[in-house]
């Protein structure tokens, strides 16, 4: 008997005759609050010897009672864990059952799931068990199954767990799509107090090595075009927001340097949930924050997050020193917008294809659309509506041919903040306060009603 | 006076009128409209249009070699539409390809009124078609035919078979649309075909496998698990997923298609 065997005989006892419904419950439940479930990056066709294919652009396949998309199975390959990180539901302290799946238990689960179209691949992480490399050996195993015995050619996204050898990371990417590194929380300081097995150091080298032996990989792919593909949509990451004192400024620097020094492909933030009593974790959630997680923190962050990947903006453009947290009442972009007047009206049959892209109520697809159409014919304001520009935000920025839709609209800071708070924002239902909690506009940590006061009154 | 081609809704048909109002009217006014929904107006001539599989060969042609792939397949998305116009639209956009500098670029050209119309539609039945292939569930029949049924708005089942007969190749797979009683039939190792008109036996596509219920059982388990109550949001969740959707789905379905916990 090798070794690797032995292990999974080892891995297997954890878990044993407890029936599969039982820990897929456990393991589904425990890997829930991992929040990446894209399946996008890459594109591949099946070779019609197995089952599956990928799309760039991913594919969701249904949507949980929290809004968040299910497009992988999301689950752990253990729940067992040596670590002791504080924030998290599976660390050694708490006391939870604890099980594993075995290799063909997985790859069966994903086969199933797969071919009734119910996910668009896998999605493994895991607690860790004995050691990193012990753990990361399981999980190379089942790759290696699902690809070469069940032949598997769906999207697999697997965590890489800091600490495991370089050796073992790279052959793992050869079978993955994507693989992620969390970073768990914004700065070294914080990770040393919530994480104490875990150091800024030991995150961010695997991050390092994936990104190198993509970069490599690449020379290969364009030397021998069937070289195997190492990683090929890209690595993530994701880190815990609220549960540590840092602002949002500091987490979109965070965020914008892992974009331009490591070539993630997305930084994933997560609301704080509380799941454990700890002295070193904020007792409730923030003051005044109705008692839920702060949704609305987050949220303005991924709005700056695609700001800074696909609307050109850098993170020193939309927060600073002076300024450190997102406006609880606009979206950064029309916040942005609001504090640079002197740049608008922008008119739309002459501005660059960048200055389109700054304007509220314009996205990526409608600012390519309108740069098309212009090419053709004078775009006016009937129009835009047709290329998806949402109007009721941009009427206020945006002239056709010299004028404003309606002669009313001023260029003026309290005139147009007071009407685009008054189109309202579709905000998620937890964050408007419509399920569980009253109200949540005091999610922002540094907001008072004083803030509130200056806002409104400009 | 202004001639106005007569067809029935099916792909042929309009294909036909196309070729039609192509043939004899490409440098006047002209129009097409659908036997069964026409309102007939003053000053207009009628003309009824001979279905001929031939004459749709040759429009296939005719706009792929002149407005490129892309314009094609927007044009045929636009045309699996139920909107009464889109036959009317993909003509004028035809006659006013011509007068662009580079016929190509033609679906560019949005602020053309049958353009943007054309492209509205179009964006319309890809939307529908995309969520199709986001929530289609497949169950396994007795015999081991993955079946599935919808009941889409616009006639959408042509936009899946190539994506889904290159995920499951070696399956046999069959989605039934409701609403327009069509099935895509795909067998093992085959190409997928569009079978119209045949009724289907209902009794036959509820008799499923054994491991059919324990996996079906295995995903509602970790459908209810992988939601956080903390942050539970029925409204988001009714953006992504329409209640419409929900009565083919699963996950959904012993909960009266509202919601799960």
């Amino acid at each position: 008997m090798n070794g690797m065997e032995e292990k999974r005989m080892a891995a297997d006892k954890i878990g044993i005759g407890m029936p599969i419904f039982e820990k897929l419950k456990i393991l589904s439940d425990a890997a829930k609050y991992d929040v990446s479930c894209t399946s996008s990056g890459v594109d591949r066709q099946g070779d019609g010897t197995g089952i599956g294919n990928c799309h760039a652009a991913g594919i969701c396949h249904s949507f949980a009672a929290d809004g968040r998309c299910v497009s992988l199975l999301k689950i752990l390959f253990t729940n067992e864990c040596i670590f002791d990180c504080k924030y998290c539901v599976n660390r050694s302290s708490n006391d939870v059952e604890r099980t594993s799946f075995t290799p063909d238990e997985v790859c069966t689960l994903t086969i199933e799931f797969y071919r009734r179209n119910y996910i668009e691949g896998l999605f493994l992480s895991s607690g860790i068990l004995k050691s990193p490399n012990y753990t990361m050996e399981l999980i190379y195993a089942t790759l290696y199954k699902l690809r070469h015995t069940y032949h598997f050619q769906g999207y697999i996204h697997v965590k890489a767990i800091p600490g495991t050898d370089a050796e073992l990371i790279r052959r793992i990417g050869f079978l993955a799509d994507r693989m992620s590194v969390n970073l768990e929380l914004p700065t070294a300081e914080s990770l040393r107090l919530l994480a104490p097995h875990k150091t800024r150091k030991n995150i961010l080298a695997p991050m390092r090595l994936v990104q190198n032996a993509m970069a490599e990989n690449k020379q290969e792919v364009a030397l021998y075009r069937n070289a195997p593909h190492f990683v090929p949509a890209g690595q993530s990451t994701q880190m815990i927001i609220g549960a540590t004192p840092e602002n949002d400024y500091q987490i979109l620097n965070v965020a914008e340097s892992l974009y331009q020094k490591f070539g993630l492909k997305r930084v994933f933030y997560s609301a704080y949930v509380s799941v454990n009593k700890d002295a070193a974790l904020p007792v409730k959630y923030q003051e005044g924050a109705g008692g839920g997680p702060p949704l609305l923190r987050e949220h303005r962050l991924y709005q700056a997050d695609w700001l800074l990947r696909f609307y050109r903006f850098e993170a020193h453009e939309l927060l600073d020193e002076k300024n450190p947290n997102f406006n609880v009442l606009l979206d950064p972009k029309c916040d942005w917008a609001i504090r640079h007047l002197e740049q608008f009206p922008v008119e739309v049959n002459k501005a660059g294809y960048e200055m389109l892209l700054r304007v509220p109520g314009v996205g990526v697809k409608s600012a390519l659309r309108i740069v098309k159409a212009r090419r053709m014919g004078n775009v006016k304001f009937e129009d835009l509506k047709r290329m998806g520009v949402v109007l009721k935000r941009a009427v206020y920025f945006l002239t056709c041919n010299g004028r404003m839709m309606y002669p009313s609209v001023k260029i003026d800071e309290d005139y147009i903040t007071r009407n685009l708070l008054n189109v309202g924002e579709r905000l998620p239902d937890s964050v408007t306060g419509l399920s569980y909690r009253q109200l949540s506009l005091f999610d922002d940590q540094n907001f008072t009603p004083r803030t509130l006061q200056n806002i409104v009154a400009g | 006076m202004r001639k106005v081609y007569l067809c029935g809704q099916t792909m042929n048909g309009i294909y036909s009128a196309l070729y039609d109002a192509w043939k004899s009217s490409r440098d006047e006014e002209a129009g097409i409209a659908f036997t069964d929904t026409v309102e007939h107006q003053l000053f207009c001539e009628y003309v009824e249009v001979v279905e001929d599989r031939r004459k749709g060969v040759a429009v296939d042609k005719l706009i792929r070699d002149h407005l490129g792939e892309k314009a094609y397949w927007d044009i045929y998305h636009a045309l699996l539409s139920e909107d009464a116009k889109r036959a009317d639209a993909v003509f004028h956009v035809l006659q006013d390809a011509r007068a662009v500098k580079d016929s190509k670029r033609i679906m560019e050209h949005l602020t053309n009124p049958a353009v943007g119309k054309v492209f509205e539609l179009k964006r319309r039945v890809a939307n529908e078609a995309h969520l199709f292939l986001e929530f289609i569930r497949f169950r396994e029949l007795e015999g081991g035919v993955m079946f599935s049924e919808i009941s889409p708005r616009n006639r959408v089942l042509t936009c899946f078979g190539d994506h889904f007969g290159n995920r499951f190749p070696l399956e046999n797979w069959m989605i039934y649309d409701k609403t327009h009683k069509e099935a895509l039939l795909h067998r093992a190792r085959a190409p997928w075909i569009l079978i119209s008109g045949e009724e289907l036996d209902e009794e036959l596509t509820k008799r499923v496998t054994e491991r059919e219920k324990e996996f079906a059982c295995l995903w509602r388990g970790f459908f209810q698990a992988i939601a956080i109550e903390e942050r539970r949001n029925p409204s988001c969740q009714r953006t992504h997923l329409p209640l419409h959707f929900r009565k083919d789905m699963l996950e959904f379905d012993d909960m009266g298609g509202v919601e799960v916990f």
